[in-house]
């Protein structure tokens, strides 16, 4: 930790500096641990494909930290990068630009040039949502070349060892204007992420919010069920995610009754009648 | 010679020149009367009628009469008295003899109710009836004839207003005046005292506001009052002609609703609902007897004090003056009386939960499960027949269509609730899936071992019949497999029924702790209502306390004290499904066990058992689960099987509903076989297979069926049974305003033979009277448009050339405003020129520049959707021409020259042979070319409809192409057959468009309507002239649309159209097209508008 500085209560750091040091909790549901070390070894890019909330950027915390531990073993080991694609993220926001300074301009590396640099694990989560003109821009670091090109300044950047690409997708809002250009989806191997079954979500939610394995276990019915409900009003099943932030209120000590109401139910939908139907679902499950 | 001979003689003379008979009835008169007038009396009395008989013509057949009855009359008159008798009876000779020799004739028996100085009133009714010409002369005497009777029954002053209802009759009809003169003494006989005078008095009012209604009233009105509580009937008839007074001939119509409404009321309830009645009734008298009218209805959905508090509402709604709207809500045709019915009500109806509990359902198993009425499942004749009790067929949850078992709402929905999640268990747990000889998760299937006993067996002990035996081994299903393992069908499938009902039960229990309380308590109230087990053969009380604890009441139990451990064997072999994963494998396997120890039960009485019946001990509760095992004596022989009692199952508690499970695997298995899913193993089911699986069946009443033709009667049943499964799975059609989701493009092409397929939706219509909604008042019946030639549409785009390329321009030049320049960016594609001069000169300056210099284009994605709704209502039809002329003084001038006129009118005629006139219809087709047109160079999502309709149960709403359809052929052809068919009621039309566009995503959505004139159809206001209420719910409509984030727009070719549109449209935008052959150019530049906005 190189440029942290630490005043009253946060932290500050350069992105190529964040590493992930404590193990993260990440319970593996096949075998996408090995691939994904497989593809490091082998520099393919990796693309996470899967509902939100079922662990995508945890899992990719978790391999940080993993490849961390298993490779570098030390300070310098693989530090993780992470962009929030959106609508409006251009080229430049990706590999820098010139910002004024005086009468001076200075030029500002972007993240993926910096992980590009640093060797690290660039993470761009919800790809989809960036612009297709902006997604080109990574063509040339994801085969064989691995270079980026800075345009502005008129360099050739080649990838540090450790570099490493990786995109999260969500092919669940998959309409017309939001799909990846096949010569960027052909780029990539893809991990599929799913649900966890009942069992293996009722241990992450038991690890994660603290309730014990029987709350958990009712919740992990509880979204096996809502889940049933896809195409039907909602968008996408509930996930894991809120599953545990319901937990935590149990844990909290709020009635799981309520807890699902604000977790779930109303987080999912508003559709009144949905919401409706998967109330009668938890109170059917939860006793009051 | 007495002296009445003398009188005799004297007068006989005079009088033989009246009549012949004359003489020989004043010598039989004289003769009565000698005893009791003296002669000078007697000498009085013969002038009086000789008078009599000179006083008019025929005035001769009175005094016949006056010599007959006198006699009669003077035991009850004084001699003076009779003298003024014969007054009256000669005064009314002066109308009418015939009226004076009924009076006459009559008197007498009059005499018993009627005192000497009524004689007076009572011969002027008469009179008064009496007008001079034949018929009421007739009718007169006629009353006179009844009177004796009539006042039997009725005092004077009651048969005085009878005669005014009389009176008023005769200004209309002598016959209705006679038939009603003829019935009354049965009528008034019929009716208690105290009915009689209420009676008469509303029949007063019935005839004052509409006579024809009397004879009804007559006819009907002592039948319709006479279930009503005596001491009632005063206060509902008084009620009634004061309503009648109030509303005029609308009065009759609502008694004898009203009389029939209270009629289904306990007499003891009635008081308090007149009670009610009355006094709402000075300030609204139909509201008063809307009230009557409803109650029967309300009072089935809420307790005596839920309809007080319902009723409230309805009189605020008259103290703030809106009498109207009190009607309304009494006539249950508002929508605050149908919430608050359901608000207060505690029964839950399944229409509006069971969109709910279909995704409930869904979620629960995970199926595209249906939740519908079982009244449908019976409608469909495959086998189920009760109305009100859960099921399943395995693709739909049937459910009763209302529940009202406990007070409370909240219960009721939780009963709905525990019924959907036992029939969602069968399908998440598996009720269906048995397989033949498959091992549970905790016994072992002796199945296979069964089969193979059983067919020794049979073999050794006939073995002719072994031959049919193995053929029937190909059995249509693995449960009927299995059921024909035991010779008793009726007891293994009743017992089979309890443990897998059980089974599900558990599984329920420990799966869904949210509902455990409403289980048990269903539970306890199904076991608070089992039949008597004492009064049940024995087999049937082992079946029946089986049930009893798997209802989890095993200290319900009744059971012979000196036989207990069969009962404990019986109990620990259900227990077994109550086990952790327990399947149906497991279900059969036990349910095998209980038919081995039931069958060896005889199924007798009690009374051949002499020990007590008693509850079971605390051990017996509290046992382990165990399959039976060998014999462990130590009990009771059962007793002799002679005299064994009919058995029968127990009856299902309600929330378990009917289990068919051999049904359902066969449905299953024909559905596959449809949809050719055979696993290549099986060979397709046979008639004959079907035949036998259906005769064997208990699971279907026998009775059920027309007698003596079971066979006919299986088939018909079998192919419905076909024909279902021949229908996809999923979800039945809806006819509800929500959905409406079924119907896609149509694109198919192949579906042109079938009929118009209609599909129904209900909306609510404003009664801006009641300031309410009507509920469901009208039903849009929507269908495909009907298809023309495809040339109508080349034709038009040929004959509009030219305007179809300029609007096609127009509507391109939208185009580039997809795209929009975001400017001061601190990065960007290119740079603004003048923000970057003035950043550098700020910079020279030294004031704080910002570096915002970019500008970049964004795109924007057109996102419109609109709908065209086509006014196709008869008026359309009318040719442009005469609309004109209407409008337009008559441009011609012949000058009075007939030869130039004649001219005019042969080219008229000749240009209109090679052109048909122009109708307002073809306009808006021409128009609706332009515009598809139009959209289609911008990519516009559009809809076209059309509407038309006759009265709130049949508006048309016909789809030329729908939102989602792509343009083509089809559409091209509905186009050619929009066509004029009747009304115009807009609401409605408006509402359905409406809910197309809200299932529809776009950022913008836009409405526009094209009509030609004011909005009207039969009953859309309250009589035919009325034009408010249609413009009102227009307008409502309109509203409801901008709520919903639509911009709705009118379009109308009626010049008068300014009129009404001011006060329909409101803030709306609207437009009258005064040339009405400019619509088609108008049209898509008013679109460009609309949508540019």
């Amino acid at each position: 930790m190189t440029t942290m500085e630490q005043s009253q209560g946060f932290k500050q750091l350069a992105v190529e500096d964040f590493r992930i040091s404590e193990e993260p909790f990440y319970l593996p549901i096949s075998d996408e641990v090995e691939l994904f070390e497989s593809a490091y070894e082998q520099k393919i890019p990796v693309l996470l494909k899967g509902p939100t909330g079922v662990g995508k950027t945890r899992f990719i915390e978790y391999m940080s930290w993993k490849l961390h531990k298993d490779l570098q073993g030390d300070e310098n080991g693989v530090p993780l990068i992470t962009v929030a694609c959106h609508e409006d993220l251009t080229a430049s926001d990706l590999v820098g630009r010139y910002l004024l300074e005086g009468d001076d301009t200075r030029w500002v590396d972007g993240p993926i040039t910096r992980a590009t640099k640093v060797g690290a694990i660039c993470y761009l989560d919800e790809v989809v949502e960036a612009r297709k003109d902006t997604t080109v821009l990574i063509h040339p670091l994801t085969d064989y070349r691995r270079l980026l090109p800075v345009e502005k300044r008129g360099e050739l950047l080649e990838a540090a060892d450790g570099f490493i690409l990786v995109m999260s997708y969500n092919p669940g809002y998959q309409s017309a204007l939001k799909d990846l250009k096949h010569s960027t989806r052909q780029r990539f191997i893809a991990i599929e992420f799913g649900y966890p079954d009942r069992d293996q979500e009722t241990e992450i939610i038991a690890q994660e919010s603290g309730v014990d394995l029987t709350i958990a276990s009712e919740l992990a019915k509880l979204a096996e069920k809502v889940r049933n409900l896809k195409e039907h009003g909602l968008g996408e099943g509930v996930s894991t995610r809120l599953l545990v932030y319901a937990g935590k209120l149990i844990h909290q000590g709020i009635s799981p009754r309520r807890a699902c109401e604000v977790a779930v139910v109303w987080a999912l939908t508003d559709d009144l009648e949905v919401q409706r139907s998967i109330e009668e679902v938890v109170t059917s499950i939860f006793e009051e | 010679m007495s002296s009445v001979e003398a009188l005799h003689d004297q007068y006989s003379q005079e009088l033989r020149g009246f009549g012949s008979s004359l003489p020989d009835d004043l010598l039989q008169g004289l003769k009565e009367l000698e005893e009791i007038y003296d002669q000078s009396q007697l000498e009085q009395w013969v002038k009086i009628g000789v008078d009599l008989a000179h006083h008019s013509l025929r005035s001769w057949e009175a005094t016949s009469e006056f010599f007959r009855v006198s006699p009669a009359v003077a035991k009850k008159l004084t001699f003076s008295e009779l003298k003024q008798w014969s007054e009256i009876g000669t005064y009314l000779a002066t109308d009418a003899s015939l009226m004076s020799v009924a009076f006459i004739k009559a008197t007498p028996d009059t005499l018993n109710s009627l005192n000497f100085d009524d004689l007076d009133v009572w011969a002027k009714q008469g009179q008064r009836l009496c007008r001079g010409n034949w018929k009421s002369i007739a009718l007169a005497a006629l009353y006179f004839q009844q009177s004796s009777s009539l006042l039997s029954v009725l005092p004077l002053e009651l048969v005085d207003r009878l005669v005014d209802i009389i009176d008023q009759l005769t200004e209309r009809s002598y016959e209705l005046a006679n038939s009603v003169l003829e019935s009354s003494y049965a009528i008034f006989s019929n009716l208690t005292l105290e009915d009689r005078e209420p009676f008469l008095l509303f029949a007063k009012s019935v005839t004052r506001a509409s006579w024809a209604d009397t004879r009804l009233y007559f006819e009907r009105g002592p039948k319709l009052i006479e279930n009503i509580a005596s001491s009632e009937r005063t206060i509902f008839l008084d009620l009634a002609s004061k309503v009648t007074m109030d509303v005029g001939r609308q009065g009759f119509p609502l008694f004898v609703d009203a009389a029939q409404s209270l009629e289904e009321i306990p007499q003891e309830d009635q008081k308090s609902l007149l009670k009610f009645a009355t006094d709402i009734a000075p300030n609204s008298a139909i509201a008063a007897m809307e009230y009557l009218k409803s109650a029967p209805f309300v009072r089935s959905r809420l307790t005596t004090e839920q309809m007080e508090r319902w009723s409230v509402v309805g009189v605020e709604l008259l103290n703030m003056g809106n009498a109207e709207g009190a009607e309304a809500y009494f006539r249950l045709e508002s929508s605050r009386a149908e919430e608050m019915l359901a608000t207060l009500s505690a029964r839950v109806e399944l229409p509006s939960v069971s969109s709910m509990l279909r995704m409930y359902a869904k979620a629960l198993s995970g199926e595209q499960v249906a939740v519908l009425s079982s009244e449908d499942l019976v409608d469909r004749n495959i086998g189920w027949i009760s109305e009100a009790a859960p099921t399943t067929e395995g693709t739909t949850i049937y459910l009763p269509p209302f529940v009202n078992t406990f007070e409370e709402q909240n219960s009721n929905f939780q009963v709905y609730k525990v019924f959907t999640t036992h029939q969602t268990g069968r399908l998440e747990f598996g009720s269906f899936n048995y397989e033949f000889n498959i091992n549970g998760e905790h016994t072992e299937s002796t199945a296979k071992l069964r089969e193979s006993n059983r067919l020794t067996n049979t073999i050794s002990s006939d073995p002719e019949i072994s031959d049919v035996d193995s053929q029937s081994q190909e059995v249509s299903t693995e449960i009927q497999r299995y059921f024909n393992l035991f010779d008793d069908r009726l007891l293994i499938s009743g017992i089979f029924t309890i443990v897998e009902d059980t089974r599900v039960g558990s599984y329920v229990n420990r799966e869904y702790g949210g509902i455990r309380k409403w289980l048990q308590r269903l539970q306890n109230w199904e076991v608070e209502r089992r039949p008597e087990v004492r009064a049940m053969g024995l087999r049937q009380a082992f079946v029946e306390n089986l049930l009893r604890a798997s209802l989890g009441r095993p200290d319900a139990i009744r059971w012979p004290q000196d036989r207990y451990v069969t009962m404990q064997k019986g109990i620990k072999a259900l227990q077994m499904v109550n086990l952790d994963d327990a399947t149906v494998q497991d279900s059969a396997e036990v349910a095998s066990a209980l038919y081995d120890i039931a069958v060896l039960i005889p199924n007798v009485s009690q009374e051949f058992t002499d020990v007590e019946w008693e509850p079971p001990d605390e051990e017996m509760i509290q046992i382990a689960p165990d399959m039976p095992g060998g014999g462990e004596g130590g009990e009771a022989p059962m007793p002799a099987s002679s005299d064994e009692l009919d058995f029968e199952n127990p009856d299902q508690p309600e929330f378990r509903g009917e289990f068919k499970p051999e049904l359902v695997q066969l449905m299953m298995k024909l559905k596959d076989q449809q949809q050719g899913q055979t696993d290549g193993t099986a060979s397709p089911l046979t008639k004959e297979q079907l035949m036998e699986l259906l005769q064997n069946s208990v699971e279907i009443t026998i009775n059920e069926w027309a007698e003596g033709d079971l066979a006919s009667s299986l088939g018909m049943f079998l192919d419905n049974l076909e024909k279902d499964a021949a229908t996809p799975a999923g979800e039945p059609k809806e006819q509800s305003g929500e959905s409406g989701d079924e119907r896609g493009g149509g694109d198919g092409g192949d579906d042109e033979e079938l009929p118009v397929e209609i599909d129904w939706f209900y909306y609510d219509e404003w009664d801006f009277r009641a300031s309410d909604y009507r509920p469901r008042w009208c039903r849009v019946g929507e269908r495909l448009g009907d298809e023309g030639e495809l040339d109508y549409y080349q034709d038009i785009l040929q004959k509009h050339h030219g305007l179809v390329m300029e609007t096609r321009r127009q509507f391109e030049l939208m185009r580039p405003e997809s795209f929009r320049k975001i400017k001061r960016l601190e990065d960007g594609h290119e740079i603004d020129l003048d923000e970057a001069i003035e950043f550098y000169v700020d910079k020279k300056a030294g004031v704080g520049p910002l570096a915002r210099i970019y500008t970049r284009r964004n795109k924007i994605e057109r996102d419109v959707a609109v709908a065209f709704l086509l006014d196709m209502s008869a008026s359309t039809d009318e040719e442009i021409e005469k609309q004109r002329q209407k409008y337009q003084e008559e441009e011609e001038d012949f000058q009075d020259d007939p030869s130039k006129y004649f001219q005019w009118l042969a080219q008229r005629r000749a240009r209109q042979a090679i052109e048909p006139p122009k109708r307002i219809i073809d306009l808006e087709k021409e128009s609706t070319v332009l515009v598809v047109e139009a959209l289609e160079a911008i990519g516009d999502s559009y809809g076209i409809y059309g509407f038309s309709g006759y009265g709130r149960d049949n508006v048309e709403f016909h789809v030329i192409k729908d939102l989602e359809e792509d343009f083509n052929d089809r559409v091209r052809k509905r186009i050619d057959k929009i066509d004029p068919v009747r009304s115009t009621r807009m609401g409605p039309a408006i509402r359905h468009a409406i809910q197309k566009l809200d299932d529809h995503d776009a950022k913008v959505k836009i409405l526009i309507m094209v009509s030609d004139g004011r909005p009207q159809d039969h009953g859309y206001g309250r009589d035919r002239t009325e034009k408010e209420y249609a413009v009102h719910d227009t307008k409502q409509a309109l509203n409801e649309a901008k709520r919903k984030g639509i911009t709705p727009f009118l379009i109308t070719v009626d010049k008068e159209g300014h009129d009404y549109l001011k006060q329909m449209c409101d803030d709306i935008g609207y437009e009258v097209v005064d040339n009405i052959e400019s619509l088609p150019r108008r049209l898509p530049t008013l679109y460009r508008h609309l949508a540019a906005e």
